[in-house]
């Protein structure tokens, strides 16, 4: 029996002012398994800067619609606004409420209240190692603590999806790795859960993820198309296996491919 | 204080100091306005006698509150109308007329006496009338434009959280531009005070600071003339005090914001 589908575009066209950004993207995202383990999925987009990442990423999050084609989710069903998580790039947050009332408010707008949703808050903000700055506002953030209250707050009610734009942008070594052991461990929460990271950096794209989308526009031009998926669990270096040599070979395989 | 002469430092001067250049500059300002050998002017001791007397006995007090309850009633209802209307710059079918009320900032007030006196009868009614007008047309362009640069990913994280249009209405445009629109209103309060002797000189009947200035003027005291100015730009410097204490109040997140800008 085929592994069920958790996150499906199917020839999304988009067009901004006349000029084609996304050429008919297509892929297939499948329900991970691993013996003795709860797997969640993680996903990532890569591709030259301009190429339409982002563009894509503001589709799957049903922030805008396609022109043409289709991108569903758990069990063919339609990616809508509010139930796609969604950490941009700058990591906005609202600005006039402290770092608590900020999780405080995500969860409110899914409904959740009381002290439930209180309790909830607090131990996200404990597991994004923000206890101590609960109380701040987001300007007295830096970039890091911005970019964890950020993913807290989409965190606040469960969701199967979650997207984060360029999230390896601008971080430290030591952020790097928290950010990117977070990523692996919210998948891996539920076996349905998708985490879809766009990035640019290959190195930590393959720190995380087990599946590695490229996107590019290939010779003809026009909108950016997948020209290639990579399954790395059949590499056999997704989930921390594999060794060093075969990483750094991929690697190189998928600079290749975004400089060619 | 080898930094307070160097451009781009103002940030590192401790407030103490900045205070105390402020009052060197006032003191400064006063000794040569003393000293001054051209004598158009009254000189500060003539202007603070002057003061007294019209406080003690010229009812220097009633009028003064005339005029601040003239400039609270302009701005409550002036505020209230303009933000209305500059936050359904959000609905794109009432953005041109947003935009249009806006361009009627440069008409001037004088040729609306005539028309405001007939629909609003003189009086009290005509001097809020005018003023409204006034700080509104300036008031709904300023926060337009606070509304229109909200930046998009603001209007997308409520979308992403779920939120409705009308909670991200309150959340981002409403409460999340507080800062600013209360920056602007202090703005405008100034513009209104600015106004407010020329207005209440339009219609004597209530008194006020402005009618007040414009009797005194009349029999050139300038000395009373020069102490009423002196009470409009004082009670106008703690108008906008206040004001700045409530958006500090209202808005703490503010100044962090600025702060680290």
């Amino acid at each position: 029996m085929n592994a069920p589908i958790v996150l499906s575009a199917k020839d999304v066209h988009v067009s901004r002012s006349g000029t084609a950004v996304l050429g008919g993207v297509s892929f297939d995202i499948v329900d991970r398994t691993r013996e003795g383990a709860v797997t969640g999925q993680v996903v990532c987009i890569l591709g030259p800067s301009g190429v339409g990442k982002t563009t894509l990423l503001r589709v799957l999050a049903g922030l805008d619609a396609p022109d043409a084609g289709a991108v569903t989710g758990v069990a063919g069903a339609p990616l809508v606004a509010g139930d796609v998580g969604l950490v941009f790039q700058d990591y906005p947050l609202i600005a006039h409420r402290t770092v608590r009332d900020n999780v405080v408010l995500a969860g409110t707008l899914r409904g959740l209240s009381g002290p439930k949703l209180e309790a909830r808050a607090d131990e996200l903000l404990a597991r994004v190692g923000l206890v101590a700055q609960a109380s701040l506002f987001p300007a007295q953030l830096s970039g890091g603590q911005r970019q964890r209250a950020a993913i807290a707050q989409q965190l606040v009610v469960p969701r199967r999806l979650l997207l984060l734009d360029e999230p390896f942008s601008g971080l430290d070594p030591a952020a790097l790795a928290g950010i990117s052991e977070l990523v692996v461990a919210v998948a891996n929460e539920h076996d349905l859960n998708t985490v879809v990271i766009v990035t640019h950096d290959v190195r930590a794209a393959l720190r995380v993820s087990d599946t590695v989308i490229i996107l590019g526009r290939g010779a003809k031009g026009g909108g950016a198309r997948v020209i290639e998926t990579i399954d790395l669990c059949a590499r056999g270096i997704a989930w921390g296996e594999g060794d060093d040599a075969a990483r750094a070979r991929i690697e190189r395989e998928i600079t290749e491919r975004l400089t060619s | 204080m080898v930094s307070a002469v160097v451009p781009f430092d103002a940030k590192r001067i401790p407030r103490a100091h900045t205070l105390a250049f402020a009052a060197a500059w006032i003191v400064l300002a006063v000794v040569a306005w003393a000293l001054a050998p051209v004598r158009t002017l009254p000189g500060p001791s003539e202007v603070l006698g002057a003061l007294s007397r019209l406080w003690w006995e010229g009812g220097l007090g009633p009028e003064l509150f005339q005029t601040v309850r003239l400039i609270a009633e302009a701005t409550l209802v002036s505020a209230a109308l303009s933000l209305g209307v500059a936050w359904s710059v959000t609905v794109p079918a009432l953005r041109p007329l947003v935009r249009g009320l806006s361009k009627l900032r440069f008409l001037g007030l004088t040729g609306l006496v005539f028309p405001f006196t007939l629909a609003f009868g003189g009086g009290h009614g005509l001097k809020v009338a005018l003023l409204v007008f006034g700080m509104s047309t300036f008031l709904v362009t300023q926060v337009a434009r606070i509304v229109d640069e909200i930046p998009r990913a603001e209007l997308d994280l409520m979308r992403v959280l779920g939120a409705s249009r009308a909670r991200t209405m309150w959340e981002v445009v409403v409460r999340g531009t507080l800062d600013k629109t209360l920056d602007a209103v202090r703005q405008n309060v100034a513009m209104g005070w600015s106004m407010i002797t020329m207005v209440e000189g339009i219609s004597r009947a209530e008194g006020g600071l402005g009618a007040m200035l414009l009797n005194q003027n009349k029999h050139f005291k300038l000395a009373e003339v020069y102490a009423i100015l002196a009470v409009v730009l004082a009670v106008g410097l703690l108008i906008d005090l206040g004001m700045g204490a409530l958006e500090a109040a209202l808005c703490p997140h503010t100044r962090l914001t600025r702060s680290q800008s």
